[in-house]
């Protein structure tokens, strides 16, 4: 009803928006033809048969789309806010500004388009840039009405413009119920006709329609913009007064944006100009205002607070034109705290410059001291251009850092194709502002991202993020054989296109876009992927940085668009084989689609170019892939419930909380520093005797213990379980006599690794002696599951803490979910799990050292044989462990030492067959093979 | 080594502060000095560089490419020190040491007041020459671990007890409280006042001793970069044997010619024989026999409140690798532990101090396992932190879960001698 008729009857003069490629035009009536069928197919789809897809509103000139919405009871979540919001807005203006819009903040500067919008006098001026097949506007055109007043509301400024999303769909439900008030229900306006109307006797053409107040919850309110006593003058350029209001408001077909014209209650007197440039800016803080929540504001000032700073500058100097910063392409924040490093960035270029020249490979970092405060620099330089990253070292250590600069260029150049075309184009600066502003809320204050979880997910999140944001892969999420295959259909079902509107011979015309694979992400893990482990990982650090992952898993999306062209490195590096066999990449273009539906969130990788028809110009998101995609989640979301299971209680090794260990393990302990071996028998009795520890450690096993001895060392048990039992009791025998006790069992060794192997393959189907000292809580319930998880330490009673598995070939890393480490929640745990990650960002530090240099051995060989000797370095390291000792912060306890439990942070690196990285935590009692370990982890572990 | 390019090589450079000038430049290569050195331009962005930042209040302390290492530090607003280092595995922590004990060897030989107030640059010039020696022992590759350390190198001799009272009395007879028994730049015994001296020069003296060139007797003015740094006292040594040299540290008196044939007779002609047995030890730092397990390639042992330490790579000498090479994998497993996990050593304010929330988690061990991906190749190494007493192994054949028993193992043996 909406789409089709104005077509092109509406077209206007292709020189409107400067960057519209006229040739096009021709184009576009067959898109038009298209979206017009897509109007009608409207079989599986979502909310939005019959009209424009509300997202359409928000592509930007470029193609580009962020757009996101919370699903409704998300949105109820963070109403609570909203009236405080409210309330500063009466009293003064500079608050409006910057609290601006609410309801729209969601989604990505739309402010800045919409006052192009307003300036260019939008009656004449249409959304050309919309997308191909949009001559139609949607929501202007409702009613074919062009009101003269509009042209004179900016300069007037007696008017606004609010642009609210209204969704009648909603209203379906109360509509039988109640004579509607279209008004209050729909866009949330409470005009209380009745009263002011037998008051001042009007009649004739309606009264005018004052706000007397907001309803909380509507569109008026989350919008920010409309004030108590403003005056609702037009809805679409309609005019309208309480006569015709519901009339009018009855019109709207479907979800959309409606644009609402007020006369301000109170006359601000604002330049035009200034509040464009302060909406432009507050917008970018929107994503983050809802990642963070609201105390955004406090945050900000803390960060600014914080020296911190990021610059591209160009070292090849134009010394005719000697301008003041010249050489500064680009830089972020603006504050004081980062004018001192903006100011010595002289120093940057020197060493750059210098140090290349002398060492012959490139600065890589520099650190220098700021008000007593360390500040790491890192660099990366491409070109003749410097990319420069300063964080203060206590916020992020210099491995992290490194790592972080990386992920920026790479995701940089994955959005712009290069970093110059990043930086060097004007209209980009807006969109950087934002991508480091987001950057460095995510450096600084990693604990606040995560606002609406739960804390000890919070926790989890942030102080694993100094390793996990680091790694080169994607958290994974392991499925069980019958949802991955579902998945797996789904997902090629969506990629091999041959549905209705895909199909090429269904239009006669070749397909816009090859659809080159796509992922899956439910709750933020991966859970399917088909892409490339390049394209997955390019894939993976955008979300990262746009916080998309944590978003799908704590709030119910309502839907998230995103669309914008894309530069793969996969596909766009040179083909080094001259062979004219070998698959060439065709030079095509790159889009990324991301829809995200609830928890999901499907990437899909577009080609144009190559088999499908060449892109011309800034393409929008095409409305049949997006619904393609979406129909592809909506198929999906039965799945759901299985996967959320399977989060809940996953197959990957069970974890122990390390407070289980702690109590009465102090006196043990302290001899274990202290005194040699050898003094050491006494004290494992002395443990084994402590009834309360082994009930806590043991739950239900302690009803079959027997007796300690102290003979236990001597390895004299025959079977399998009895040994386990044996040192089971000592927890923290010394590792020697362990290892001594099982070489004396020498005999059913092999039996025992044998059942363990099975164990692993099979996931354990039958019964495991090994898994009754399992240490799950409630092992009551869980008991059958028990048979089903798989224990990744030896040892009769589960160790394990905390595991990072890295999987390079295939860019994934598994991890425990954050519903396990939920599950343990104590008072060291936490603890530990932040000291995990920080010593395996160190140690991956050394890993990759070593990755370098085994590099630089490849190279070498090829060079000349003769490779350099290098006797001085550590390198090749392949295997790195730290023990650590923790206690409890608060002991109260004067007299007694406070208990003491040691664990071990084992990181091992494997070149061959592929590239892996295992980091794991387990408890000091058993010694652990991480070799095998790895075996355990990485079975199975294949996307 | 020996390669072409900058591998390997170490530029140190000495610079006054306020002028920008020169005072000297050392450099090695591949552990040895070379004369190699950085064009002057270079070396003028260097301390541009630096010289700038702080005109801005801004210390730049370290940069790094991906083969070197600069570190800049300025002492006391006049000197300011440049070094820059492309050896594999150097770090931040080992050239901020370094540069803290070249500081130390220009204070020790010039004096304080020589370094913070300079008049007459040339002559500073010329002065400093004298300290070239000792500097450049600490570029190059060393037998000694104190320079990273910063403890003391000592060597355990089979009959302590007697050295201890020999020297003891021989002090007081010579009338001063500081002597101690120096063989190849490790010290035997000290008095009590001796192990008393302060961080730099506790280091400093006997490896100055080591690095001079082999005299009877010798008396060398020299400052205590901690304990008079200002005001020159005399370190007197006199070589009892070929490599075993007696040092005494006083003031004005006594003479050397004072200490005669006799008193020296006197006093160490009955423990001829346990000096005699001190010789050959200097490399071997344990007494002949001592048991260490067969696995054992080399040891680091530290005390880390006497600041004391104990360096070997002597035991299975004849199996792979070199000792050269079990030294270098040592000092680096010292670096990397003490940089990112051990609380650095107290009494060393310019460590990094770790926030409380690492504090409660206190690391204990620490294993490397390094090498070709084969089993049974490679080289483990392994540390272990107990009370005071911080222990670095090197070994070959050890399979990694035996580490930290043959660590602790051989810690309990090694306990009662440092």
């Amino acid at each position: 009803m909406m789409a089709s008729p104005i077509s092109c009857g509406s077209r206007h003069s292709p020189d409107e928006l400067p960057g519209d490629p006229s040739s096009q035009e021709d184009e576009d009536c067959d898109y038009e033809d298209r979206v017009s069928y897509s109007g009608s197919y409207s079989s599986a789809s979502s909310d939005y048969d019959d009209v424009e897809p509300e997202w359409l509103d928000s592509v930007q000139k470029n193609g580009e789309l962020f757009y996101l919405e919370l699903s409704e009871d998300e949105e109820e979540s963070l109403l609570p806010e909203t009236p405080t919001v409210n309330h500063v807005r009466f009293s003064e203006n500079e608050i409006i500004i910057e609290e601006d819009d609410y309801k729209e903040g969601k989604k990505y500067e739309p402010k800045l388009k919409r006052f192009t919008k307003i300036l260019k006098t939008k009656s004449l001026l249409p959304k050309r840039y919309n997308k191909k097949n949009s001559n139609d506007n949607g929501p202007v055109s409702i009613l074919k009405h062009q009101s003269n007043q509009k042209t004179g509301v900016v300069v007037q400024q007696r008017y606004k413009d609010v642009n609210i999303y209204v969704n009648p769909k909603k209203l379906t439900v109360t509509k039988a119920k109640e004579q509607l008030k279209l008004l209050e229900v729909l866009v949330g306006i409470i005009h209380q006709t009745k009263w002011s109307w037998k008051k001042s006797g009007k009649q004739g053409s309606g009264e005018r329609l004052v706000v007397h107040g907001l309803l909380p919850g509507g569109s008026a309110m989350k919008s920010g913009q409309i004030l108590i006593g403003d005056v609702l003058v037009a809805v679409n350029d309609v005019d309208v007064t309480s006569e015709n209001i519901e009339r009018v408001l009855s019109c709207i077909p479907g979800p959309m944006q409606v644009k609402l014209t007020f006369e301000n209650a109170y006359a601000v007197k604002k330049e035009t100009t200034q509040p464009r440039q302060k909406k432009a800016q507050s917008n970018t803080n929107d994503l983050v205002k809802l990642l963070w929540g609201e105390e955004v504001k406090g945050i900000q000032q803390n960060i600014l607070n914080t020296p911190h700073i990021v610059m591209y500058l160009t070292l090849q100097l134009d010394s005719e034109t000697s301008k003041e910063e010249q050489e500064i392409l680009y830089h972020c924040p603006v504050s004081d705290a980062s004018q001192k490093l903006k100011s010595v960035r002289g120093i940057f270029l020197t060493l750059c410059d210098m140090l290349e020249n002398v060492t012959g490979t490139q600065v890589t970092s520099s650190s220098l001291l700021l008000n007593e405060k360390q500040i790491h620099v890192a660099y990366w330089k491409e070109s003749d251009k410097l990319l420069l990253i300063g964080l203060p070292a206590e916020k992020v250590p210099l491995p992290q850092l490194r790592n972080m600069i990386g992920d920026v260029a790479q995701t940089l150049k994955f959005m712009y194709g290069s970093l110059d075309s990043a930086f060097c184009q004007v209209e980009n600066v807006p969109r950087l502002d934002h991508f480091f502003n987001l950057f460095f809320q995510r450096a600084l204050q990693p604990a606040k991202l995560h606002s609406g979880a739960s804390p000890s997910a919070q926790q989890y999140d942030a102080s694993s993020a100094v390793l996990l944001d680091g790694l080169p892969g994607v958290r994974w999420l392991m499925l069980p054989q019958e949802i991955k295959m579902d998945l797996d259909t789904a997902l090629s079902d969506l990629e091999a296109a041959d549905f209705a509107e895909l199909s090429e011979d269904y239009y006669d015309m070749r397909r816009l876009y090859t659809i080159l694979g796509s992922s899956l992400f439910y709750k933020g893990y991966l859970v399917c992927s088909h892409l490339p482990k390049d394209d997955l990982t390019d894939i993976a650090v955008y979300c990262r940085h746009y916080g998309l992952l944590p978003l799908a898993a704590e709030r119910r999306i309502g839907q998230l668009v995103i669309w914008r062209e894309v530069f793969p490195r996969h596909h766009l590096q040179p083909s080094t084989d001259s062979n004219t066999e070998v698959f060439q990449e065709p030079e095509g273009r790159y889009f990324l689609l991301i829809v995200g539906l609830k928890h999901y969130m499907l990437c899909v990788l577009l080609e144009a170019g190559g088999c499908a028809s060449k892109a011309v110009g800034n393409p929008g998101p095409d409305c049949i892939y997006v619904d393609q995609v979406k129909t592809t989640l909506h198929q999906l979301e039965g799945i759901d419930c299985q996967i959320n299971e399977r989060l809940t209680s996953s197959p990957s090794p069970c974890l122990s909380c390390a407070d289980w260990f702690l109590t009465g393990s102090h006196e043990k302990l302290d001899n274990l520093t202290t005194s040699p071996i050898l003094s050491r028998l006494p004290g494992t009795s002395k443990v084994a005797t402590s009834p309360t520890c082994r009930r806590i450690l043991f739950g239900d096993y302690s009803l079959k213990t027997r007796k300690p001895s102290p003979s236990q060392s001597s390895g004299g048990s025959d079977n399998g379980c009895e040994g386990g039992e044996g040192v089971g009791l000592s927890p923290h025998t010394i590792p020697n006599a362990i290892w001594k006790q099982r070489e004396s069992q020498g005999s059913d060794g092999p039996e025992k690794s044998g059942a363990l192997l099975k164990v692993t393959k099979k996931k354990a189907t039958l019964p495991n002696p090994f898994h009754l000292g399992n240490l799950k809580k409630d092992l009551s319930e869980k008991e059958l599951e028990i048979y089903n998880t798989m224990k990744l330490t030896s040892g009769p009673e589960n160790t394990l803490f905390h595991y990072v598995a890295l999987e390079t070939v295939q860019g994934i890393f598994i991890t425990p979910t954050h519903e396990e480490v939920a599950q343990l929640s104590g008072s060291i745990h936490p603890q530990l799990i932040k000291n995990f990650h920080q010593c395996c960002l160190s140690i991956r530090a050394i890993f990759q050292q070593t990755l370098v240099e085994e590099k630089k051995k490849a190279l070498n060989r090829g060079d000349h044989s003769g490779s350099t000797n290098s006797i001085s370095s550590l390198n090749p390291v392949k295997e790195y462990g730290v023990l650590f000792e923790c206690s409890p912060e608060k002991w109260t306890d004067q007299r007694k030492a406070p208990p003491v439990m040691a664990y071990w942070v084992v990181g091992r690196l494997f070149l061959h067959p592929k590239l892996q990285e295992l980091y794991v935590c387990f408890h000091d009692s058993v010694t652990e093979i991480a070799i095998e370990m790895a075996f355990k982890l990485f079975f199975g572990l294949t996307l | 080594m020996g390669e072409e390019g900058t591998e390997g090589t170490v530029h140190l450079l000495c610079l006054a502060a306020t002028s920008g000038v020169p005072l000297f430049c050392r450099s090695s290569r591949g552990g040895a000095p070379a004369r190699q050195q950085l064009p002057f331009s270079v070396i003028g962005s260097l301390n541009g560089v630096h010289m700038f930042g702080q005109n801005l209040e801004v210390q730049l302390s370290s940069a790094r490419t991906e083969d070197t290492t600069v570190v800049w530090k300025s002492f006391h607003d006049s000197i300011t020190l440049i070094v820059l280092s492309s050896e594999e595995g150097t770090s931040e922590l080992r050239l901020e040491r370094l540069l803290q004990m070249v500081f130390g060897a220009m204070v020790l030989l010039v004096g304080l007041e020589e370094l913070t107030n300079i008049r007459n640059v040339e002559r500073l010039k010329k002065e400093l020459r004298a300290s070239y020696r000792l500097i450049d022992s600490f570029l190059g590759d060393s037998e000694l671990i104190g320079d990273l350390t910063q403890c003391v190198d000592c060597v355990v001799p089979p009959e302590g007890s007697l050295l201890q009272e020999a020297l003891s009395g021989f002090a007081e007879a010579a009338g001063t409280a500081f002597g101690s028994l120096v063989v190849s730049g490790r010290v035997v015994a000290a008095t009590e006042s001796w192990w008393r001296l302060g961080t730099p020069e506790a280091v400093l003296l006997p490896w100055l001793v080591g690095s001079l060139p082999p005299q009877a007797a010798r008396d060398y003015p020299v400052y205590l970069p901690h304990g008079s740094p200002t005001v020159p006292h005399r370190l007197l040594t006199l070589t009892l044997l070929p490599g075993l040299e007696l040092c005494l540290l006083c003031g004005p008196r006594p003479p050397l010619s004072q200490l005669d044939p006799q008193l020296l007779d006197r006093w160490w002609q009955p423990v001829l024989d346990p000096l005699r047995a001190c010789v050959p030890l200097g490399p071997r730092a344990l007494p002949a026999g001592f048991p260490l397990h067969m696995d054992i390639l080399g040891l680091l042992l530290l005390h880390l409140e006497l600041k004391r330490c104990l360096f070997t790579v002597e035991p299975s000498a004849d199996q792979e690798p070199s000792p050269e090479h079990r030294r270098r994998l040592l000092r680096a497993f010292y670096t990397l532990v003490t940089a990112s996990h051990f609380p650095p050593e107290p009494g060393s304010p310019e460590e990094k101090v770790e926030d409380a929330a690492q504090r409660s988690q206190v690391p204990r061990a620490c294993y490397l396992v390094s090498g070709p991906e084969e089993p049974g190749t490679g080289w483990r190494l392994v540390a272990l932190q107990s009370g005071p007493r911080r222990l670095l192994l090197l070994s070959a054949q050890s399979p990694t879960h035996a580490l930290r028993g043959l660590a602790t193992h051989t810690l309990h043996a090694l306990t009662p001698l440092l």
